[in-house]
């Protein structure tokens, strides 16, 4: 039994790689931008929430957008400490970008990522208060679901093990701001609402990338990625549309 | 980040002809409370050249002992060096225990597994067993273990005593390649046929609630396709595989002709994906950069030096790398680079994205 095949033609069956040593260099490329995604995401994303914990206008909101932060962190470290078994400085890697760092508000919506860190590009625009941030909370938390759904078959077997701890708090965090939302609406906020999801929804949709990207064979052939970001964006339209009409909203024209 | 510790070799015994059982103490620190499963990753010099490899702990939680299988290699340097030449009272370094190959240990809860293993892939297996025998009264473990003949059985004598200890909630069913058995089912591979014909006859598959696969990629491809058949998840199903399968590589030391002609810029040479692309640099641009300016996908993330995804490997010539916080010393003195804290200092550099 000490018979070896290719790695490729292992991965192409379905295969899993299961630590460092065994992952081709290219194989290490594409799963470490995967992951610093990932983790960079994680860390701007409750860097930005951070500032709206005080914005929360009673003690649950406060509790709920404390605990995204928490979270969110501890899901980055999670993931960061994988990246460290490949020689990532960890510690280093924490702090070496100011997670907080936001566009202007009014910045058109884009995909060109920032230069310096691999957050999804919906991640570069800032919240403005309580309501913003519980819708951005929303379209970005779905959006995020169906975009770990992708990584729980991960070849790379830790990284799917670490997604499968996390997806089910991301969940959680977008069922607390659905129900924050609902009882904004009670409240009738509705137009401050509409407002935010007109602004979050192009930035939220674009942050699937193009359509079509060279590489997604190459990621498929890996077993990183299954499915096409058009495929995963056309997903998240759908669920999005069903959660804004649950709450009695329109989606946005674009 | 990785930090290697000294171990001193307490005990070397042959489990067959060509594997031994290394049993290892702590010298000076580092946390080797392991958990079942795991491996340890070793590096030892030979010639100058530093190689590292990554063993299983094959000793269970409560054995009290840390303890690697390692199974000799042909061709393998460390393999073969421990095999030999590793004696009781010599120092070995090793990182701490690393690897998710388990599933948490919950007495209250009785769980029937399923092992798959494969020559020396035994080693996490019969940790993870030991372990769930003795720390979950309640549960059962079934081990299918393939082999090429009677003789390449390690830890065999060890399988009948766990046997005897955990009667009734141990079963251990031997495929021999090539050493016929009374049940003809037992001789052979073990692929997704055999699987089929195991679930069939000897394993309850709708009761497995976990099963640990380790072993040669294409038996773990076949068993995980027929698990997968019968319905089992991908969270039910933990893939380990070693590096020991693939062959080691050699390490080169990057030509550093210096020349000393001052040009502000440099003839770069990036391979990529299989593929080389020659250009003209300024030398005070990073190769990250240079390279993905002419359309090449290079891989990176940080852009700070603490990431290591950009690592590539300089072939021909030197670059001056401004900051490093990722790369260790032996992969520097193998030629390795953070392409984004990297500018050319000669004329012409060779740089490869793919080794």
């Amino acid at each position: 039994m000490t018979d070896t095949m290719d790695i490729t033609d292992y991965l192409a069956q379905g295969g899993r790689l299961t630590n460092p040593a065994n992952v081709p260099t290219r194989y290490r490329a594409e799963l470490m931008k995967i992951m610093a995604t990932f983790v960079d995401s994680e860390l701007a994303g409750a860097a930005g929430f951070a500032d709206v914990i005080n914005a929360g206008p009673g003690i649950k909101e406060r509790i709920a957008a404390a605990r995204i932060v928490l979270e969110k962190t501890d899901n980055a470290d999670k993931v960061l400490k994988l990246m460290g078994e490949f020689g990532a400085n960890t510690d280093r890697y924490a702090n070496h970008h100011p997670w907080s760092d936001r566009l202007p508000r009014d910045t058109a919506p884009g995909t060109t990522r920032n230069a310096h860190d691999m957050r999804l590009s919906v991640l570069n625009y800032p919240l403005d208060g309580w309501v913003d941030a519980v819708v951005m909370n929303l379209l970005m938390g779905l959006a995020v679901d169906v975009q770990l759904s992708e990584f729980l078959t991960s070849s790379y077997q830790p990284f799917a093990e670490a997604i499968r701890e996390v997806a089910p708090r991301e969940q959680r965090h977008t069922e607390l701001a659905a129900e924050g939302l609902e009882k904004l609406i009670a409240q009738g906020e509705t137009d401050a609402v509409n407002q935010s999801v007109a602004y979050w929804w192009p930035r939220v949709s674009d942050s699937f990338g193009s359509g079509v990207s060279p590489r997604s064979d190459t990621l498929k052939a890996m077993g990183l990625r299954h499915k096409t970001n058009a495929e995963l964006h056309d997903t998240w339209v759908e669920i999005a549309t069903a959660a804004l009409k649950k709450l009695g909203l329109d989606r946005p024209a674009s | 980040m990785a930090r290697f510790h000294q171990l001193s070799v307490t005990d070397v015994t042959k489990t067959i002809r060509d594997a031994v059982v290394v049993t290892l103490k702590p010298v000076n620190g580092g946390d080797f409370d392991f958990i079942q499963g795991q491996y340890l990753t070793f590096r030892q010099d030979f010639d100058g050249t530093e190689v590292r490899r990554s063993y299983s702990i094959c000793a269970g939680k409560d054995d009290g002992v840390l303890q690697v299988g390692i199974k000799k290699v042909d061709g393998g340097a460390f393999s073969t060096w421990a095999n030999e030449s590793l004696k009781p009272g010599m120092t070995i370094e090793a990182m701490e225990p690393m690897g998710s190959f388990h599933t948490p240990i919950d007495p209250q809860q009785p769980k029937n597994y399923l092992g798959f293993a494969g020559g020396s892939g035994i080693t996490p297996v019969l940790s993870i067993m030991k372990t769930v025998l003795r720390r979950e009264p309640e549960s059962t473990f079934t081990l299918v273990y393939a082999n090429r003949g009677v003789n390449t059985i390690m830890f065999r004598e060890d399988l009948e005593d766990l046997k005897n200890l955990y009667m009734g909630r141990l079963t251990v069913i031997h495929v021999l390649e090539s050493d016929a058995q009374d049940i003809d089912l037992f001789t052979g591979r073990v692929d997704a046929d055999k699987c089929k014909a195991l679930f069939e006859h000897w394993i309850d598959i709708d009761s497995i609630d976990t099963t640990f696969i380790c072993g040669p990629e294409p038996m773990m491809l076949g068993i995980a396709a027929a698990l997968r058949e019968h319905g089992l998840t991908d969270e039910q199903i933990k893939f380990e595989l070693f590096a020991s399968a693939q062959p080691g590589r050699l390490a080169r030391r990057a030509s550093s002709s210096a020349s000393g002609a001052a040009a502000k810029s440099t003839e770069a040479t990036i391979t990529m994906d299989g593929s080389a692309r020659s250009f003209t640099m300024d030398k005070d641009q990073s190769i990250l950069d240079a390279a993905l300016e002419n359309a090449l996908d290079a891989p990176y993330a940080c852009k700070a030096g603490v990431c290591s995804t950009c690592k590539c490997k300089v072939l021909e010539g030197e670059v001056e790398m401004i900051a490093n916080h990722a790369l260790e010393d032996y992969e520097v003195a193998q030629g390795y680079v953070l392409s984004c804290q990297s500018y050319p200092l000669t004329d012409r550099v060779v740089v490869d994205y793919d080794q």
